[in-house]
């Protein structure tokens, strides 16, 4: 049993529960268990870097910290917490002076900034550690009749200087997990591109243009649902489709899954097991 | 419209340039022309263009001028993607091509068309002159050509890599926000007016400051970093976006406009709590009647689907928020230091 240190993101906790919920569901079956850090505090959501760049590095270096302390690389399951705090490890670790001066801070809590954690996405860690041909053998019910749209959202693929898994352009990691699943991947040109979720509350119409254009190729393309890494995406392509949909003259709809609810429905759980009744558009 | 070679030698191969074509004085609609020519390894897409309209058919337009990386004329999409055509190597493009063989050729997006390859800039250019995009000189016109105007190699350094950019308006053409609105600034636009703003030669910070921050400005940017990944001269252009936030809750203070109110919530959230509060989110950002109106619909839907985030007072601090906290107001105070020295 390989284990890692677990972040809790705010959306996770609070909007999207059926994350955490289901990936406790499957943990164990794949080989891995997240150890969730309570002590962990928000990444500050792609803002606190230019709202404070000093405090951003300190919250970061901390929840890097916490999990080093543990021995273990830092999970995240959120797209823009994972492009957060891999932004705050890479200016720590070019960065003596500003290491220095955190770790003078951390140190009232007993902690240090080392930089010997790795930050990694739970795809990443389900792709490259648990293994496809180890999810293979442990399918139960193969998504075979399933064609399935990946959208992998920005802060997955970019910036590449930061992220640097995929291929930004051409990204496979999730076309790779599906396939692995039984499912069938859609061409879908809209994998790589944004859901507008930055924006929703500050230039509203615009974000839901956006989501509009990706939930549209998605119907058009005849996929039974679209599958993200990320809950922030899921968030708008599901919360917010039935405006973004009405917004854009389009009359139809269509399933937003997690990762981690298309692996549990894959692996045998039942959808109330794994939450998706409580999506907005089941 | 072929021009093949009897054999494929080594290092050179019949490619086929799928060229988007519509001239809006004869075209009721676009449609793609396929020109298939003998490429040597190390040619150009651009070059490949030049063979095209010389040898094939004179009729296919596109910009280009030096040829070399320089002008930033011969912006346009390779197989979907912004690029320069004079730097993006024809055997490159081939090895990740969906369809074997075939490179396809299209113009900028988010740009008007006038013809095939070739996109009207003057949008660019009107946006570069709305918000004043050049170094309005504060030196005294009387001093003017007297004296030199130094400036510090710190200073520089803050717009060295913004000053690279060549305006290709690849990162136009690949704007998730342009794509939805046309009105938008255009992340080429945000990056010069930073350049501006951190010249200390330049005296009108506030003015092009005020404007920034009115709608369709600095706070519509939803960081999905594809301006960045696509600059062809390899600019953070996220750092210049964010540098003009930070200027502008500086400048302005955090009560300026939805954009730093929303932003300055994930401060304050953190150091209270240690995580955010969603559900107040939207009425911190946008008010409670903007709330009411936009949200309320879907609120609804949310607490059936108990999908709400909880009420501020059930929101739990994360485990150790005291001493977090102290460690927080502790950075607070270096920060404070920072600026005071900076001052001086």
């Amino acid at each position: 049993m390989k284990r890692y240190a677990y972040y809790l993101s705010c959306i996770n906790e609070s909007m999207t529960k059926e994350v955490d919920r289901s990936i406790e569901l499957w943990q164990k079956d794949l080989g891995i268990e997240l150890v969730k850090l309570h002590e962990g505090t928000c990444c500050g959501g792609s803002n606190l870097e230019y709202v404070s760049p000093k405090h951003f590095a300190l919250v970061n270096g901390r929840n890097i910290a916490l999990a080093e302390k543990m021995g273990m690389d830092l999970i995240v399951s959120c797209n823009t917490c994972l492009m957060t705090i891999r932004t705050a490890k890479k200016k720590l670790d070019e960065s003596p002076e500003l290491k220095n001066e955190i770790n003078e801070i951390l140190k009232k809590e007993g902690l240090e900034y080392l930089g010997t954690s790795e930050v990694r996405h739970l795809l990443w860690v389900l792709v490259d550690d648990v293994g496809l041909d180890a999810i293979r053998e442990k399918v139960k019910v193969p998504l075979k009749n399933y064609r399935i749209a990946p959208f992998y959202g920005c802060h997955i693929l970019r910036p590449s200087t930061v992220l640097g898994h995929d291929n930004p352009r051409d990204p496979s990691s999730l076309d790779q997990l599906i396939e692995a699943l039984g499912g069938q991947t859609i061409p879908y040109t809209h994998k790589n591109r944004c859901c507008g979720f930055h924006t929703l509350l500050v230039a509203e119409q615009e974000s839901l243009n956006v989501a509009a254009e990706a939930l549209q190729e998605a119907i058009e393309s005849k996929a039974d649902f679209i599958v993200t890494p990320c809950p922030l995406c899921h968030t708008s392509l599901d919360g917010y489709q039935a405006k973004a949909l009405k917004n854009a003259g389009v009359e139809s709809s269509i399933p937003v899954f997690h990762i981690s609810e298309m692996i549990g429905l894959a692996l045998g759980y039942s959808a109330k097991q794994l939450g998706i009744k409580r999506h907005i558009v089941c | 419209m072929t021009v093949s070679t009897d054999q494929h030698k080594e290092g050179k191969k019949d490619v086929t340039f799928r060229v988007f074509r519509f001239n809006p004085q004869v075209d009721s609609k676009p449609y793609f022309d396929d020109y298939t020519i003998p490429v040597e390894r190390g040619v150009t897409v651009l070059r490949s263009l030049n063979y095209i309209k010389e040898h094939i058919d004179g009729s296919v337009s596109f910009r280009a001028f030096c040829q070399a990386g320089i002008c930033g004329s011969c912006g346009m999409r390779v197989n979907g993607l912004s690029q320069l055509a004079c730097t993006t190597q024809v055997w490159d493009v081939l090895a990740k091509s969906r369809e074997p063989g075939i490179i396809k050729v299209e113009p900028l997006r988010n740009l008007p068309l006038i013809k095939d390859l070739i996109v009207d800039m003057d949008p660019l250019v009107d946006k570069m002159k709305h918000y004043a995009n050049w170094v309005d000189s504060t030196m005294p016109e009387a001093q003017m050509g007297k004296k030199e105007f130094l400036i510090s190699e710190e200073e520089f350094l803050r717009y060295d890599k913004a000053t690279d950019c060549i305006l290709c308006a690849s990162c136009v053409s690949e704007c998730s926000i342009l794509r939805a609105n046309k009105e938008y600034v255009s992340p080429a636009v945000l990056l010069k007016s930073y350049r501006m703003n951190v010249d200390s030669r330049d005296s009108m910070h506030e003015q092009r400051l005020a404007e920034l921050v009115k709608d369709h400005g600095v706070w519509d940017c939803t960081h999905c970093y594809r301006c960045q990944e696509s600059c062809v001269k390899s600019i953070p252009i996220m750092d210049a976006i964010h540098g003009i936030r930070e200027d502008a809750i500086e400048s302005r203070g955090k009560n300026d406009t939805s954009g730093s109110k929303h932003a300055e919530a994930f401060m304050t959230d953190i150091e209270k709590k240690g995580k955010l509060v969603e559900a107040t989110l939207p009425i911190r950002t946008n008010g409670v009647v903007w709330t009411m109106q936009n949200l309320l619909p879907m609120a609804m839907k949310m607490i059936m689907k108990r999908r709400t985030p909880p009420p501020p007072p059930l929101v739990k601090s994360v485990k150790g928020i005291k001493i977090f906290r102290t460690m927080f107001r502790e950075m607070t105070e270096h920060v404070k230091q920072d600026h005071k020295s900076h001052k001086k």
